[in-house]
């Protein structure tokens, strides 16, 4: 068998190894390579400022992901935030996940200089975890107390200023939802499709094919896909943050994917003919 | 009576069920208090019978221990870990109503279960990588068109495309908001399609996959 | 986020640290008591959160509006309870109903969902001429129009795939192929940027980058 035979058939912690080492090296040295935004995260950065929303609308931010998924989410979600938090808006937070505590614990941290003026209760609530699936999503577009009785730390929703008159799909001025799963797509069945309710997605980049014929056909009024959708977005607000540090390293694993790719392709051609 | 409550009665009432969400829909405007108390009982239903996957779990891993089974130690840490986590969690739930109030939890929340999560599924990045150094091969005019859109999209995906030739990015946007538009739209239609049959023979009581034990 | 400097977080951090790469050898190296020790681990820590969790969820939702009232409450929970019937098999019929119920409700939220945005919105933006953009945007619309039709008629598995049909079918399943294609495409982005999470998570544990 030839040298570039043995291409096809690499022994695959070669490339587990390389990977791993190359994933590191841009964030010890950083190159910047220069990001042009997508047409739908600038329609999803638009329609969370400026006119299309007023102070005191009071959104629902859905972290649909966990921490395994924090790279992928959370910088899109960071600058939503920020963006809300800046035109006056209320947010309810909430999430699918076992650890959306933790999520909104770093929410805290990496929209810090932004919570500084806001205050629990009355600029935004933290309901907690939810489960349930569609069913869920369907009961808290109808009835946000029968779902979410108290929030997160045991506070019953009357209590919070900012939930007062707020229980049902009219009150929600918008959901933006984080999904790694199926929540976005039960947001957009129950809320958009029910009662045409505004709703974007920040999703993973996995669920970006599917998402962008909805956002085509207008079920999401904006779309962020993965990483690349949070450096978009950083970009947008002027802050640059986790995503863009991100991108150089991205840039590396997929050229060494591409690279992977060829010598394959190589290696198959050559044991073709030889064959 | 035994043979009907154990299958028809079930069918009628999975049946009912999804009649009175589908009429809610389509006659009423507003959502109605009869089916908010259905869609609340699913929840707290749904909710308790995650615990039923956990319990099974538990059962097989006891076992695994009790009989000493091959590898039992790591079932016997697997449940050390549980029991240590799951008294801990509800002392500090019942003494503060939230479970990360207790120190100890909260600790073994932070530095075990959330690396571990955070690392386990990034795992599968690893196999991608092999998945597409074995796989994306251009056998046939398929595999070619398939390899050719991918690589593309992540082209366009990595800045660095765009950066090497603007083409790149060019050519990735149009399979990203064109190309892949026909295929993927049809998994949503026929997958709608697929939903709305399966629904209905799961009205009519022909489907019983879901259904569990006996005859 | 900065570097902790408390004791038990920085030990905690190191932890993790470890564990992350107790899990890597599996892949880096081959399967070994490491990762195995490190993958029940978790199986443990994950199943007393889920209980726990849904436990006080259940309590809040429904153990205490049924403790302040809400007699109807207990109608849920004895359904639920009834889930539990499925390990003693011969009364696994019984958990049928509390299962009936969660199938039902969710095809029924599933059916009445689906129509508007999956069917009808996608449809109408298939069909629906461009207003602008050139011939460029009209070669696009004929493109999606006519790759949807194909491809959903790759999908009618009802008729063989011959004669008239076998044209239509096959550049339908070109199409279905370029789907998939750029579908991967968004996967890699997805599961690198996982990746890049941890080899981050590497560097800053090592104070090589900053938290």
């Amino acid at each position: 068998m030839s040298a570039l035979s043995k291409l096809a058939n690499v022994d695959s912690r070669v490339f587990y190894w390389i990977l791993f080492i190359a994933l590191m090296v841009p964030f010890l040295s950083p190159i910047g390579f220069p990001i042009t935004i997508a047409e739908n995260t600038r329609d999803l950065y638009e329609g969370i400022t400026d006119d299309e929303v007023e102070e005191g609308d009071v959104w629902i931010m859905n972290f649909g992901y966990g921490v395994s998924a924090w790279p992928e989410c959370h910088p899109s979600v960071t600058v939503c935030t920020k963006a809300l938090f800046r035109e006056g808006a209320k947010i309810i937070f909430m999430g699918p996940h076992y650890d959306v505590e933790l999520t909104y614990n770093k929410i805290h941290d990496t929209v810090r200089d932004d919570f500084v003026d806001k205050v629990y209760g009355e600029d935004y609530v933290f309901l907690g975890y939810i489960t349930g699936g569609e069913s869920a999503i369907a009961q808290l577009a109808s009835n946000i107390r029968s779902v979410y009785p108290v929030d997160h730390f045991g506070t019953p929703l009357d209590e919070l200023s900012m939930m007062q008159g707020v229980n049902t799909h009219e009150d929600i001025a918008g959901v933006l939802s984080s999904d790694t799963g199926d929540y976005g797509v039960h947001f957009m069945t129950q809320w958009q499709a029910a009662y045409g309710s505004k709703l974007a997605e920040i999703g993973i980049a996995m669920n970006g094919s599917t998402d962008l014929p909805r956002w085509q056909a207008g079920n999401y009024f904006g779309l962020s896909i993965g990483s690349r959708g949070g450096a978009e977005l950083e970009i947008l607000i002027g802050e640059l943050g986790e995503a863009t540090t991100a991108m150089d390293s991205i840039s590396v694993s997929h050229l060494l994917l591409i690279f992977a790719v060829i010598l394959g392709n190589i290696g198959m051609v050559v044991q073709r003919r030889s064959s | 009576m035994s043979q009907i409550l154990r299958r028809e009665a079930v069918y009628a009432f999975t049946g009912i069920i999804t009649i009175l969400m589908i009429l809610e829909y389509f006659f009423w405007p507003t959502p109605q208090i009869w089916a908010d108390t259905i869609r609340t009982w699913a929840i707290i239903v749904f909710n308790i019978s995650l615990g039923l996957g956990a319990i099974r779990l538990l059962m097989q891993q006891s076992m695994n221990v009790q009989k000493r089974r091959e590898n039992w130690q790591y079932s016997a840490m697997l449940l050390s870990l549980f029991v240590v986590m799951l008294l801990t969690g509800f002392a500090g739930y019942f003494a503060t109503g939230l479970q990360t109030s207790n120190g100890i939890y909260d600790w073994l929340f932070i530095n075990i279960y959330t690396p571990l999560g955070a690392t386990l599924y990034p795992i599968t990045g690893f196999y991608i990588f092999s998945a597409a150094y074995r796989a994306f091969r251009a056998r046939n005019v398929d595999a070619a068109l398939m390899l050719i859109a991918g690589c593309f999209v992540m082209l366009k995906n990595a800045p660095v495309g765009e950066a090497i030739w603007i083409g790149f990015a060019t050519i990735g946007n149009w399979f990203q908001f064109t190309g892949q538009i026909p295929g993927m739209r049809t998994f949503s239609i026929v997958g709608a399609f697929g939903l709305m049959a399966y629904g209905f023979r799961a009205l009519l009581g022909k489907e019983r996959g879901f259904y569990a034990g006996g005859e | 986020m900065a570097y902790p400097t408390a004791a038990l977080d920085v030990i905690g951090l190191w932890i993790g640290w470890v564990l992350m790469l107790m899990i890597y050898s599996y892949p880096l190296y081959k399967e070994n008591p490491a990762f195995r020790t490190a993958e029940h681990m978790f199986i443990g820590v994950t199943l007393a959160i889920t209980i726990i969790t849904n436990f006080s969820n259940v309590m809040k939702m429904c153990v205490t509006p049924l403790m302040q009232g809400n007699i109807l409450m207990i109608v849920p929970l004895v359904l639920g309870l009834m889930i539990f019937s499925m390990l003693i098999p011969e009364y696994q019929w019984v958990s049928r109903y509390p299962i009936g119920l969660l199938v039902g409700t969710a095809f029924g939220l599933g059916i009445r969902g689906t129509i508007k945005p999956n069917l009808q919105d996608a449809i109408i933006d298939t069909i629906t001429a461009p207003t602008s953009g050139g011939a460029m945007a009209w070669l696009n619309f004929l493109y999606v129009a006519v790759g949807l039709i194909c491809s959903i008629m790759y999908f009618m598995l009802t008729f063989e795939h011959k004669g008239m049909l076998k044209a239509p079918t096959r550049i339908g399943r070109l199409f279905i192929m370029v789907g998939l294609g750029a579908y991967f495409g968004n996967t890699v982005l997805f599961r690198f940027t996982m990746l890049t999470g941890r080899a981050q998570f590497f560097l800053q544990v090592l104070k090589l980058i900053p938290m």
